[in-house]
């Protein structure tokens, strides 16, 4: 188990920067997810880690030692990669018992350490079969296996689901949860894929063009975004974001958006946003924080909103619609009756609560829901 | 732009269109018949005749050639030195084209231009190479003998393309120079395609430069490896033009190779049938060589 | 130690191993470069340095009298030979392998049989069938022609260019051929409007190797030709006599012989894998 600590990193290629300047400090076990759009320079910080790449500027500490110049092989790593890396003439066993044998371990521990690590996952009957004879779910867990076996100080997994279909994606999601509940080691995990860091991670660190944007536990990012793009990367179907103004109408703030249409913010976010009257705004709420009057959950905090529904689009579960909101169209995440057909008059409710208020000019959020709380 | 076949018109482009696959293969094919299996089918009948320089004897002569061809020492002595020659070159090339490829295959700027330059030898006619290092190893005038003198501290003056003990040192010199490139070329471009997360994975897992190298790099471009050995040793077999400039197969007959024994055979001696039975002949070794070597490749992989 | 001080470290580790490899670099292309350039200075030097012992190692001036020579004597047709019927064979061998190979890659005509058949003939050992086409040859009238040894090396060739094009059909989407049918395209419109174009650069690298292989050989020419005709391969042999060779004729038209060759590979720089290779390894 190790401490990851990273200080002022940076690394271009060429003239093209990726990571340019991140500090991250991970203490023992926990479980860190790097995630953001592609080119945000997640994979190059993994490798940099992984001593695979070198970085510019910054230093690498594991445990306290700085590992800048330090090899792969030395560091005491395991790493499992997006495309499995699985040694294609070797057979499951051999493929997991590789680093073992690398370095000189007997012939019988050998045996049991891999033996043990097959039965972690369950992969005991695939040991004398080669790569080639497995599928995509039974290859990822021969690549975990070969990471698992050495007990290494620290785990590096490269968008390891990104090439597994859905369903298997979802059951393996679950297989790692576990396997990171059992040996708590601590583990840096890269993925694209925002399911997989909100239910994964102890910690989020979301990355933006070569910096983070924001970290934290992954509530905290979902619930109070420091920034629009974070606000708008977690979350699926994502926020919706609507430009508007900021009115007062005597004690009650009202957010007015550009086709008259107003929504009432509750007292408690008044005290942040004083400064903000008259001012523009981007006025942002979930989804799923959007319902439909009548089902019973009225509270104080609802404010209504009577639209058109332009698109019904039905999942089995939910129903997502999509209506005018100003001058954008929004989407909404309803029961799966409360809408039949396009067309249809309805009255929304809007948890004003939860919703997100976004500075146009600076793109950070200026109120969430924690705000009420910390604002002085 | 015509329609498809509901052209009023060509009957002619109705077949051609249906037949096309035929049509288009057909030029091809035939010219490879006549000069694929016409020599082969004419090699072998006269192979069973009687013809050499005195008389055209076309009556069926039977195993007389073939009888023949096992009391000749001169064949076998010949097929000895090329396999001598297959099986001393073809490692050389194999193991300098491995070194070779390793030594380029990190990121080096200007890579290319190294590449492309190194890659000539390969590239000019065998029978130009020849002439060069005859050139080259001559006695008075070249400079090997001169560079040799200054490594000894005194004058050589072998003479590499005549003395019997010197003139198979000069033609694998001289061969292993024109094809290393060739074996360095193929491998460098095997190793280059391998998926690098192997060989990242390996190293994360602590295996040492030399086990990546023959337990994940070598098994990698094996099938690729075992192609170019493939080539190289038939051509190796075959090999004319290089001895030829150097020794046209002398002294004597001390470099003479299959290939050299049977044009002066044919082409000198205008033993027409034997020349014939000595091709069958070779024709049937390589063949065993040749699916013994499938075999063995299919077998390891 | 610091991170920084572990960094100059590394770096200086890395500096050391690149000027290494720089230096062998430079070793090895200095040894396989130097009999060719030997042969080239050779062709540039008078009678006297030539056969000065010890030998010159560069040409004190630089002089062309060697292949004025050449040209004189009229030995340098020997290369316009050459390339007329290189040139001529490599056509024919292109376009009647091109198409046996697009009906190989997308009908998959003889199935694997014809397939393995016409890649074995490239194996066969030059030694075995020219005899009895030297035979053929003589008994057609074709001995010391031009078409009789352009056809010959077509033949040759074919294999080859088969082999290569039907790899680079195989890499063309076969989308494009097929909407270009439902456009109202016929076969041979299909060949040549879509595979032609989206092939060239196969084509191309394929045409230049065929072409040096028929530009290089030797033991056809020799065996094929008696006067009338004669490539440059055949003619430097004419070169060598018994007592004395004629060192400065032997290389210059080697050179003659090989500059073209050299040209060629400057351009071909990207395809000399894949080409040499035969494909073995997509380059």
């Amino acid at each position: 188990m190790a401490r990851l600590k990273i200080t002022g990193l940076k690394k271009s290629y060429g003239a093209t920067p990726a990571v340019r300047g991140v500090d991250l400090d991970i203490p023992e076990g926990e479980f860190t997810v790097l995630v953001g759009p592609s080119g945000c320079g997640k994979s190059t910080l993994l490798r940099t880690i992984a001593g695979l790449e070198d970085a510019d500027e910054g230093t690498i500490e594991i445990d306290g030692e700085v590992v800048n110049a330090v090899r792969p092989r030395d560091r005491n790593i395991a790493m499992v990669f997006q495309n499995y890396a699985l040694y294609p003439y070797m057979s499951v066993f051999e493929n997991i018992a590789f680093g073992l044998r690398a370095r000189k371990t007997p012939n019988a521990a050998v045996t049991t350490q891999v033996h043990q690590a097959a039965e972690m996952l369950g992969i005991t009957a695939l040991l004398a079969r080669l790569p080639r004879e497995l599928s995509g779910g039974q290859r990822q867990r021969v690549a975990i296996g070969r990471a698992i076996v050495r007990e290494a100080r620290l785990y590096l997994f490269d968008e390891p689901l990104s090439n597994l279909d859905a369903q298997l994606r979802d059951e393996m999601r679950g297989e790692i949860k576990r396997l990171h509940q059992e040996i708590g080691k601590t583990m840096i995990y890269v993925t694209h894929d925002q399911i997989e860091a909100m239910t994964l991670a102890d910690r989020i660190v979301l990355l933006k063009d070569g910096l983070i944007e924001q970290q934290g536990a992954p509530l905290e990012l979902f619930d109070r975004p420091a920034t629009r793009f974070v606000a708008g990367f977690l979350g699926s179907p994502s926020m919706n974001f609507v430009p508007a103004t900021l009115e007062q109408t005597g004690d009650t703030l009202v957010v007015i958006f550009a086709d008259g249409t107003s929504l009432a913010l509750p007292a408690s976010r008044a005290a942040a946003l004083a400064g903000r009257i008259g001012g523009e705004i981007i006025f942002g709420v979930r989804p799923e924080h959007i319902s439909k009057a009548g089902n019973g959950v009225a509270r104080d905090s609802h404010a209504p909103l009577n639209v058109t529904i332009d698109l019904v689009q039905p999942t089995g579960s939910r129903t997502y619609v999509t209506f005018q909101l100003g001058a954008t169209a929004a989407v909404a995440e309803l029961e799966v009756h409360d809408v039949e057909r396009p067309g249809e008059h309805l009255t929304l409710l809007v948890d004003m609560n939860r919703v997100v208020i976004i500075d146009p000019k600076t793109d950070l959020v200026i109120s969430h829901i924690g705000s009420a709380a910390s604002a002085a | 732009m015509s329609t498809l076949a509901n052209d009023s018109g060509s009957r002619m482009n109705r077949f051609a269109d249906r037949n096309f696959k035929y049509l288009v293969i057909a030029p091809a094919v035939l010219i490879l018949l006549l000069f694929g299996i016409f020599p082969l089918v004419y090699t072998l009948l006269v192979s069973f005749q009687n013809i050499n320089m005195m008389e055209t004897d076309t009556s069926f002569s039977g195993l007389l050639q073939y009888r023949q061809l096992f009391s000749d020492i001169r064949l076998w002595e010949s097929l000895g030195h090329t396999l001598l020659i297959v099986a001393i070159a073809l490692p050389i090339e194999l193991i300098a084209g491995l070194m070779m490829a390793l030594l380029f295959l990190d990121r080096m700027p200007g890579r290319q231009i190294f590449v492309a330059l190194l890659v000539l030898p390969t590239m000019i006619a065998p029978i130009v190479a020849g002439a060069t290092w005859r050139l080259l190893f001559d006695n008075r005038f070249g400079p090997i003998n001169q560079v040799l003198g200054w490594i000894t501290g005194e004058p050589q003056a072998i003479l590499w393309t005549i003395r019997p003990e010197y003139v198979y040192p000069a033609i694998f010199i001289a061969e292993v120079w024109q094809w290393t490139p060739f074996m360095f070329l193929i491998l460098l471009a095997a190793m280059s395609n391998v998926d690098t997360s192997l060989t990242e994975a390996a190293e994360i897992d602590g295996a040492s430069r030399l086990r990546i190298f023959f337990k994940i790099m070598l098994p990698a471009i094996w099938s690729v490896m075992t192609i170019a050995l493939l080539i190289r040793g038939l051509d190796l077999f075959r090999i004319f033009d290089v001895i030829w400039a150097l020794t046209q197969g002398g002294p004597g007959t001390k470099t003479e190779t299959i290939s050299i024994y049977a044009y002066i055979q044919g082409f000198r001696q205008f033993e027409t049938s034997y020349t014939a039975a000595m091709a069958f002949l070779v024709i049937f070794l390589l063949t065993i060589a040749v699916m013994f070597a499938l075999k063995r490749m299919e077998f390891v992989r | 130690m610091s991170a920084a001080a572990a960094r100059r470290r590394l770096s200086r580790r890395r500096a050391w191993r690149l000027a290494f490899r720089y230096l062998a670099a430079v070793a090895l292309t200095v040894v396989f470069l130097f009999p060719i350039y030997w042969l080239f200075s050779i062709s540039l030097k008078t009678p006297d340095e030539i056969f000065a012992s010890p030998p010159a190692w560069y040409p004190a001036s630089i002089q062309f009298d060697n292949f004025k020579v050449l040209f004189k004597d009229g030995d340098a047709t020997t290369v316009w030979n050459s390339l007329f019927i290189a040139g001529t064979s490599t056509a024919l061998a292109m376009f009647l392998g091109t198409l046996c190979a697009y009906s190989l890659a997308r009908f998959k005509t003889g199935g694997d049989n014809l397939a393995i058949w016409i890649i074995s003939q490239r194996m066969i050992p030059p030694i075995v069938v020219v005899f009895p086409l030297f035979l053929l040859y003589v008994w057609l009238g074709w001995v010391d022609t031009y078409h009789g040894l352009i056809l010959l090396y077509t033949a040759f060739n074919l294999p080859y260019v088969i082999w290569m094009m039907r790899g680079y059909i195989e890499d063309i989407p076969i989308e494009l051929e097929e909407s270009a049918l439902v456009d109202g395209c016929t076969r041979w419109q299909v060949l040549v409007k879509v595979v032609f174009p989206m092939a060239r650069t196969g084509l191309f690298a394929t045409a230049v190797f065929t072409f040096v292989f028929a530009w290089n050989d030797f033991i056809f020419a020799l065996v094929m030709t008696r006067s009338e005709v004669t490539t440059y391969p055949v003619q430097v042999t004419h070169y060598f006599g018994g007592q004395s060779n004629f060192w400065a004729k032997i290389a210059a038209m080697s050179v003659l012989g090989a500059a073209p060759v050299f040209v060629a590979v400057a351009f071909l720089q990207r395809y000399l894998v894949r080409g040499i290779s035969m494909g073995a390894v997509k380059g």
